[in-house]
């Protein structure tokens, strides 16, 4: 070996130095590494996100390996979501390292804004999801094949906000559809202002529906309409880690509810079991809330009233917990009128959805409500046969429930990491659950 | 009397406060959640003997200071494994709001390799492991990550040759006093899907019921049932041509067959290659299917059983781009042994962001329907009408919906305040 003489190991260094952006270089140009055999060894991942565009983010980032089942991976990602003062969307990526990588865990965020496409935020997420998982490939030999590179930004001062948190939103939709014996419509519109803080939460809202449905019969035409509106506020203040304090107001108006015109007014009291900064993986929330409400029906009711004040209290305990297991959220909600203790009413609802065990995914969905002599509104008169059938009006009932049980039973290869869009990508007979 | 209406002014006095407050009671304004521009991270290398300088160059997104006490984040750089192998162990080390986040990586140089190269590698291991921090300071919209090579997603180790069995169940019930309904779903399916070649076979089955109950003794029952079984092949013939086969068996009460047998090749041309489909595919599909068919009741054409060739043609425009996305797609089929048995469809979908804040979305679809061979001749009772239990003989059938909005304000913000729930879970369960 000859020694290089010191200029030219300075030159060299500076030759280095000034190609300091290019990219890593496996060491040792004379040994190629396999990509191939490299790849069988890349972190395995299992990607828990209800609506991230699985397809994409798997042909974007190819230097691990996607399987199927949670246990496999050696980094379970879980990617919670909840909604921004300004419309947009946080997601939370947890990095849960498992099996060998057991003692490496990380938390990024990545924050969509309302106004972002759909190829924003894949992009972004992708962006996210590439940082995070550097911790990890960096124990598996691909890393050598990694190219960061940074480009250094044109100076920004920081923007002051001159709407001062305020956001503001209008929307109209409208849907149509038909056969020749058969048409329905449906157009609604909403505004909303709301200023989110971590202080204080305002939200102003005003929405209004309308729905109808005909139908051509022998000759007749049976037409079935449905039209709500209703507008609401609600203030909330922050009260340390546990507490909150809020009032809200409405108004509303329901033809399915036989109301002609409701006013309410609630203040409201919240206690959350676990620190509201914990709230996208686990919240277990007391709500309590006093409302009044003066209303006038559109048609006399089966307690022969037209117009009435009715004071009532609210009580509900909430649980939401998005664990490596799966997703629990819990909810009972008891209510009584003060007129007359014997009118109230209670509700249920669950969501459980378990990966149990390799390959095996259970989810029971139900809720059901007990109503005792707490349907005020309802009509006096016996809904016709039509309104009945199409559901347009509400009915007198004791209870009412839904329930929706399920399992998938999964097994064979555990990879996932194949993309094939011929022939189109839908279909197979697979089930999928996404709860948001 | 006067009592709920002192309650009511109280109320409203107290919400008047309220609404007014926010603006005047704010204290000290909210930490704000984005950190102002902060410097670059700074990072204490502890490596005796390390060339701090050959990193500076090498990782200009982090500042490199001489002191653990203004650091962010420590690297230790130490020699580890057997000494042959030249193995260094890269320990990362957070602090202040890194507090926690550590991690503990090994650089192993190729046998024979250059001490630049060796150099090179190290500071490569060191830029990873410094990226989990970097990637929660502002630094990181200036970064990129790239992988160099392409690996095939078939480069892994697996024994089960890339099938994937699936068995579910699912069921749906729903109830109150005068009505019930109860919606219950089975099904197999056995997949294997590798870029050359796609195979999906699956065999279902569902069963629905609902009853209403009129109140006065009158009770109306409905029930319907269908199952089948599907199966697709597809071979990769190059980056634009795909050919494959379809094969499915059906039985429906809602359409009238008692059995029906659809089978046939067809071929693809993607104009753009498959590879980028997740940003644009433009797809042209050709099909000729053989049915065979057993009818529920007679059919509308006296037919209680037939046997049909069928050909179809369909052109699929999808494209996902920063302004937003669209798709396009125009379908024709017809019998061959009547050519005015026919449809056409065309559904079409935008959802476009005209202008910062603005969104608009419209999407719409319209069939032009006459090849309605398997109609009961019986028709549909007045209850299977309005609860659609039964297809009807229509021409056409169309949708559209169009939706506008339009946002301004702090849009950006990116404040999460959990309080009063953030608005109910959805789900939804897709087969």
């Amino acid at each position: 070996m000859r020694r290089i003489p010191g200029a030219a190991s300075a030159l060299m260094l500076s030759l280095v130095l000034g190609l300091g952006l290019i990219p890593l270089r496996a060491a040792g140009q004379a040994v190629v590494p396999d990509v191939d055999e490299l790849k069988k060894s890349a972190v395995k991942v299992f990607l828990d996100c209800g609506d991230c565009d699985l397809n994409y983010i798997k042909t974007e980032i190819t230097f691990v390996n996607y399987v199927r089942d949670r246990l496999e991976a050696q980094v379970h990602i879980l990617i919670s979501t909840q909604s921004t003062g300004g419309g947009g969307v946080e997601y939370t990526l947890a990095f849960i390292g498992q099996n060998d990588f057991k003692d490496m865990k990380d938390v990024q965020k990545y924050f969509s804004s309302k106004t972002d496409t759909d190829d924003d935020v894949r992009r972004g997420l992708v962006k996210a999801l590439k940082l995070g998982l550097m911790s990890f490939v960096g124990r598996t030999p691909i890393a050598g094949r990694i190219a960061v590179e940074y480009t250094r930004p044109e100076a920004s001062g920081s923007r002051r906000d001159r709407w001062n948190s305020w956001v503001f939103s209008l929307s109209g939709d409208s849907y149509f559809s038909g056969e020749e014996t058969y048409m329905s419509r449906m157009v609604d519109g909403s505004f909303s202002a709301n200023r989110v803080t971590p202080a204080s939460k305002l939200r102003l809202g005003f929405s209004i529906d309308s729905y109808e449905q005909t139908y051509e019969i022998e000759e007749a035409t049976i037409t079935g309409k449905m039209s709500s509106w209703n507008a609401n506020g609600l203030y909330v203040i922050s009260l340390g880690e546990h507490w909150s304090a809020g009032v809200s107001v409405g108004a509303e108006s329901s033809l399915y509810s036989n109301i002609d015109f409701g006013f309410g007014v609630a203040p409201a009291v919240e206690y959350n079991f676990f620190p509201y900064s914990q709230s996208t993986r686990r919240q277990l929330r007391a709500l309590y809330t006093l409302s009044l409400n003066p209303v006038k029906y559109r048609e006399e009711t089966i307690f022969g009233k037209l117009r009435e004040t009715l004071l009532k209290q609210d009580l509900s305990l909430t649980l939401d917990l998005r664990e490596k297991f799966g997703t629990v959220s819990l909810s009972v909600e008891g209510s009584n009128y003060f007129n007359d203790m014997s009118k109230y009413r209670i509700d249920t609802f669950s969501i459980v959805n378990l990966r149990l065990y390799k390959g095996l995914t259970v989810y029971v969905i139900g809720g059901k409500s007990w109503y005792h002599n707490s349907q005020l509104s309802l009509l006096g008169r016996e809904p016709t046969y039509e309104e009945q059938l199409l559901r347009l009006r509400e009915l007198p009932m004791n209870s009412n429930y839904f329930t929706a049980v399920g399992f998938q039973f999964q097994f064979g290869s555990i990879f996932t990491n194949v993309i094939n869009p011929r022939f189109g990508s839908s279909g197979g007979g697979g089930l999928s659950i996404s709860i948001h | 009397m006067t009592k709920p209406q002192k309650l009511i002014a109280f109320l409203l006095a107290t919400l008047a406060y309220l609404a007014v407050a926010p603006a005047a009671a704010q204290v000290p304004p909210p930490a704000p959640s984005v950190p102002p521009p902060s410097p670059l991270p700074r990072v204490f290398l502890d490596w005796p003997g390390g060339d701090i300088e050959f990193l500076r160059g090498e990782i200009p997104f982090v500042e490199f200071v001489p002191s653990l006490e203004a650091a962010q984040v420590r690297v230790a750089v130490t020699p580890g494994g057997p000494p042959e192998t030249g193995t260094f162990v890269l320990e990362f080390t957070g602090f202040k709001e890194f507090q926690g986040e550590t991690n503990r990586l090994s650089y192993v140089p190729d046998p024979g390799a250059k001490p630049e190269d060796v150099k090179r590698g190290l500071a490569g291991m060191v830029k990873i492991g410094l990226l989990r921090y970097v990637a929660k300071t502002p630094v990181a919209k200036d970064l990129s990550i790239r992988f160099l090579d392409q690996a095939k997603p078939t480069s892994v180790n697996d024994k089960w040759n890339f099938w994937v069995f699936s068995l579910s169940a699912s069921s749906f019930l729903s109830g109150e006093t005068q009505y019930k309904s109860g919606s219950y779903y089975g099904s197999f399916s056995a997949n294997r899907v590798t870029p050359e070649l796609k195979v999906r076979t699956s065999v279902y089955g569902d069963y629905s019921k609902s009853r209403f109950d009129f109140g006065d003794g009158t009770i109306y029952e409905s029930k319907s049932y269908g199952y089948g079984s599907s199966g697709l092949v597809v071979k990769s013939l190059g980056e634009h041509w795909s050919a494959g086969a379809f094969l499915s068996l059906e039985s429906s009460t809602y359409s009238n067959l008692k059995l029906s047998l659809n089978v046939g090749p067809a071929i693809e041309y993607d104009v753009f290659p498959y590879s980028q489909s997740t940003k644009r595919q433009l797809r042209i599909l050709y099909r000729i299917g053989f049915t065979a068919a057993r009818y529920r009741e007679e059919t509308v054409y006296f037919k209680t059983s037939e046997r049909l060739l069928q050909e179809s043609l369909s052109w699929a425009y999808e494209i996902v781009r920063p302004w937003g996305n669209a798709s396009v797609q125009l379908q024709g089929s017809h019998f061959f042994h009547d050519f005015s048995k026919n449809r056409l469809e065309l559904e079409a979908e935008l959802s476009f962001r005209i202008w910062r804040g603005m969104s608009f979305e419209i999407d719409g679809s319209y069939t032009r329907i006459r090849d309605q061979i398997a109609l009961s001749a019986g028709g549909a009772s007045y209850e299977d009408i309005l609860l659609r239990q039964k297809q009807l003989a229509t021409g056409y059938d169309y949708s559209f919906s169009v939706g506008l909005n339009f946002s301004f304000g702090s849009t950006r913000s990116n404040v999460v305040n959990p309080r009063f729930g953030n608005g109910g879970r959805s789900i939804s369960i897709s087969m």
